[in-house]
């Protein structure tokens, strides 16, 4: 059995890439690479995340965090769902603005600039403030221009879990839980200006402990300001509820499985000059970490967050989202990659394709490991291939893919890949379930190359039609005979 | 018997048959060897105890901290030795899976570091691994630690050749036993008795047993994690098999509830790996042969992992005045009220305010003179029948007046006159403006 790592495809995006004509004719008339968006799709998933509020009967905003993806046709369709928009930027803001956002739905996150700061402030956003000093920065910007009053959060950090000491990842962001003296008195001096919201916890993990001690620290941080004569009404949860990217969990055993073998010497390699992702042999020794997004999770997206919700706190021996809810507090949350589940893939033409003279097959797209992330994410999946002319009978392939820059590192993925049979120039490869941080996230132009156009496809009247992304909008031309 | 320390128990277990009318196999003999009955309740006690006995006299000088990676039974062990001798213990983890341990350990005064979860928004550039860094803080020489280091340290295999091993050739009367089946977590076990085993016999077949992978059996490896154990050596076992959690719990209960063991879920991991490797050879047997597990620990700190895998093992028994047991027709009888009526009534009546929500949340806010009893507490109290008078105006409050109505509907059924639900509950209060308090 080949090792392969089939990635999962649903509903929307598995009825497109089977029309095989459709596909071509998109990247003959862009040329390659090219995005493909789903924004009908991000407002389903909306739903799954708000059907977890609604069986709890908590209230709050679902904030998609935009940095996962730039398209225009994502955030338009977000606009027209129920949902707010986290922004990290500027050019965010702006686009969330454009987008039809009003400013109760968008939480403005991350380091800021001062013109980041006074346009948040005169359109009246939320912010989500990473310091103290922004806060006062914020204050001093709103007294010099005279601007309203303005919602505010406190992003905190360094939340512990009870009984024990937990040796967490020093994160850069947000107010540590130990020192919040400071932080209620900045909200005492700047009464008048900040109107304060609540507290807000963003962690870059999979574990579901370390959040769940974050969010009971919340909780906690919020009865503080109480006593502190605060009516703060929200906590935000932040982001990070994963995707599980591969359709069968044996396939993720048995590649984990095989890379442990590999690396150990005991299998051919199933990497690009033995890379170990993290792994390394000494002395027959395993050492290191596996440093690779878990392929295949059984709790993801509206899953994680139902689970986190379900967790008892141990002090109140009560579960974390009843809490909430006995509290009268919103819960908001910021999912990028979960939000954009199965919203998008990225669509490279096969240039050529030849033997390395030492047994290996290398497969070169049009295209390169800025177009499509999965290296720089740790996501490791096979593309779908989408032949030009009539398919062949299955025979699968093991193939190496490299990029169209002059680089020797330039492989799309340093994993071989396997495909359902070897493939052929003018084909296509399909990284399906791109949307979130691997489609645009870095993507730049170096050598000239072009960089992807981004298309939105929607279901028209005569089967899915598609339009730019900045020609998208929610609207389908039909409103008026309803 | 008489001691004149704690760790002069440790080792010489008992070896115990398992009735053939249990495990079914008609030519093998099988027993359990019970590390269950070491002193602090297992396996690990003897590999703790090596690893410290020569140098803990020199860390109590130095006032070294005892540090080693374990969420379990060598964690609890060397917590009860350190403090004998006047040391702290760190215990360096992963994740604290099995909350029970977590707060024996507390208990016994060790500090509990847990190592951060996966990134979701992964650098696989980042070189900051937090485990490489404690390794590197506690090995230094001079640096405060004893670090037993059991994944690597052979006085945890040597614990156990000299210990477990020759135990078992005594015990069967100067002989090996045909077949010896032990789970792998540091490997020092199966190690140490395959040594002590294939030394008196060279014939002796070794079994080790793993957990399943994406399964969790708390003590041992999975079949990759095997392979990061410095003592592990795949040379070591004739075969290495997977076991399943649910395997490990169905070999437990055989254990518990059949053979008077109480085993922990490596032991009915052992136990069920063994009959079913054992049960195609036992077919083809015309000779008899003994075989030999190893029952590592005991199943009570284990009852919220039994708990969350088969909860039908937990069935409390039903009871009459509960919430499941509500109609439809009892939903339809019970009185809710709006937020100005209720504002209203409770000026009237002075009706007795029922906050079911919980005390940390009823401390933050509440209607003025409610009392707060939290829901499930609430529940408790019905089963032993009305806590206030049939007359006695009531009026309910949850958060958002589904739980209030629920409760409202079952002291309705159970006799009460006048309870009433506060409609959208204490939420629609405050939306509604009505005054809350904080006292
Ligand atoms: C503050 C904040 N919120 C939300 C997110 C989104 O995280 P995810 O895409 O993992 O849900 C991020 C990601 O970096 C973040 O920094
Ligand atoms: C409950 C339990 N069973 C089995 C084992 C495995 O023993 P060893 O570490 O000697 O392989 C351990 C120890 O890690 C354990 O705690």
């Amino acid at each position: 059995m080949a090792p392969y790592l089939q990635p999962r495809v649903d509903g929307d995006l598995r009825s497109l890439l089977d029309d095989r004509v459709w596909l071509h004719r998109l990247v003959d008339a862009l040329g390659s690479p090219v995005n493909l968006v789903l924004p009908g799709h991000v407002a389903e998933n909306v739903r799954r995340f708000r059907a977890v509020y609604r069986a709890r009967h908590l209230s709050g905003h679902i904030f998609f965090a935009h940095k996962a993806n730039r398209s225009q046709a994502l955030v338009r369709g977000l606009a027209a769902a129920d949902a707010g928009i986290d922004v990290a930027s500027l050019g965010e803001l702006r686009n969330a603005l454009a987008a039809g956002f009003t400013p109760e739905r968008i939480m403005a996150t991350g380091p800021k600039s001062r013109e980041f700061l006074w346009l948040a402030a005169r359109a009246g956003v939320i912010v989500n403030a990473d310091s103290t000093t922004e806060l006062d920065a914020l204050a001093g910007i709103l007294r010099a221009h005279a601007l309203p009053r303005v919602r505010v959060m406190a992003r905190l950090s360094g939340f512990a879990p009870t009984g024990a000491n937990m040796l967490t990842r020093a994160s850069r962001f947000g107010i540590p839980v130990t020192g919040l003296a400071t932080l209620w008195e900045v909200l005492e001096k700047q009464r008048d200006l900040l109107d304060f919201h609540g507290v807000a916890y963003h962690l870059d993990t999979v574990g579901l402990p370390e959040k769940a001690a974050a969010l009971e620290g919340c909780l906690h941080a919020m009865d503080e300001a109480g006593r502190q004569g605060l009516s703060p009404r929200a906590i935000d949860a932040g982001g990070g509820f994963g995707v599980s990217y591969l359709a069968d969990e044996s396939q993720w055993e048995a590649w984990t499985t095989e890379l442990t073998g590999a690396v150990l010497g005991k299998r051919p390699p199933l990497t690009w000059n033995g890379h170990g992702y993290g792994l390394r042999n000494e002395g027959g020794k395993l050492r290191g970490m596996l440093s690779v997004y878990p392929g295949y999770r059984t709790i993801a997206g509206p899953a994680y967050l139902d689970r986190l919700l379900d967790t008892e706190s141990a002090t109140h021996r009560r579960t974390l989202g009843t809490l909430l809810l006995d509290s009268m507090y919103d819960l908001h949350v910021e999912p990028g990659r979960a939000l954009l589940d199965q919203c998008g893939a990225v669509l490279l033409r096969v240039e050529e394709v030849r033997d390395d003279g030492h047994g290996e097959t290398l497969v070169r797209l049009a295209g390169n490991g800025g177009d499509i992330a999965l290296e720089q994410h740790g996501v490791l999946m096979d593309p779908l291939l989408v032949p030009r002319g009539e398919p062949g009978p299955e025979e699968p392939a093991g193939v190496y893919l490299t990029g169209n820059l002059c680089l020797e590192a330039d492989l799309i993925t340093r994993r071989k890949v396997f495909l359902s049979r070897q493939p052929e120039p003018g084909d296509l490869l399909v990284f399906v379930n791109t949307a979130g941080y691997l489609m645009d996230f870095s993507a730049g132009e170096a050598l000239m190359q072009p960089s992807a156009r981004t298309v939105a496809a929607y279901r028209g009247r005569d089967g899915w039609q598609w339009c730019l992304d900045e020609q998208y909008w929610p609207v389908t031309g039909r409103e008026e005979t309803a | 018997m008489r001691y004149d320390s704690v760790t002069d128990v440790i080792g010489d277990t008992p070896l115990v048959r398992i009735d053939a009318a249990v495990h079914g196999l008609r030519n093998i003999d099988l027993y359990a060897k019970m590390e269950l009955l070491n002193p602090f309740g297992s396996v690990k006690d003897r590999a703790a105890w090596n690893m410290v006995r020569d140098r803990i006299a020199g860390a109590a000088e130095r006032g070294d901290t005892v540090v080693e990676l374990s969420s379990g039974n060598t964690a609890k062990a060397l917590a009860l030795i350190a403090a004998m001798h006047g040391l702290p213990f760190r215990s360096v983890t992963n994740r604290m899976k099995v909350p029970e341990i977590k707060d024996l350990l507390l208990l016994l005064g060790a500090q509990i570091d847990e190592l951060p979860g996966r990134s979701e928004c992964l650098d696989p550039d980042d070189t900051d691994d937090p485990l490489t860094r404690m390794y590197h803080t506690v090995s230094a020489d001079g640096g405060g630690y004893l670090h037993t280091d059991q994944y690597f340290n052979e006085l945890n295999v040597d614990a156990h050749t000299h210990g477990t091993g020759r135990e078992i050739i005594a015990d069967l009367g100067g002989r090996a036993p045909d077949y010896f089946i032990a789970c792998v977590g540091t490997a020092g076990s199966s190690t140490g008795v395959a040594r002590a085993l294939r030394a008196h016999d060279p014939a002796t077949t070794v079994v080790g047993l793993v957990a399943q992978k994406s399964d969790f059996i708390p003590g041992i490896r999975n079949i990759d994690e095997v392979h990061e154990v410095g003592l592990f050596d795949p040379g070591t076992y004739d075969t290495i098999e997977a076991v399943s959690s649910d395997e490990a719990i169905d070999g437990l209960l055989t254990l518990v509830r059949r053979c008077g063991t109480l085993a922990g879920p490596t032991g009915g991991g052992a136990y069920q790996g063994a009959v079913r490797y054992l049960r195609g050879i036992d077919e083809t047997l015309t000779e008899r042969r003994t075989a030999v597990f190893i029952v590592c620990d005991r199943v009570e700190s284990y009852l919220s992992y039994l708990r969350e895998r088969r909860p039908e093992l937990f069935q409390q028994p039903a009871r009459a005045q509960t919430l499941r047991t509500l109609t439809d027709g009892d939903l339809a009888a019970a009185r809710t009220i709006g937020v100005a009526d209720a504002e209203e009534w409770i000026d009237k009546e002075s009706p007795l305010v029922v906050d079911l929500r919980s005390p940390f949340a009823y401390r933050a806010l509440h209607i003025d003179r409610s009392i707060n009893i939290v829901d499930d507490l609430f529940g408790e109290m019905l089963h032993g029948g009305l806590p206030f008078g049939r007359r006695q105006p009531v009026l309910l409050v949850c958060p958002v007046g589904e739980k209030s109505a629920r409760y409202a509907a079952l002291l309705t059924r159970m006799g009460h006159q006048d309870v009433r639900s506060l409609a959208g509950g204490v939420i629609a209060w405050r939306d509604a403006g009505a005054e809350l308090v904080r006292d």
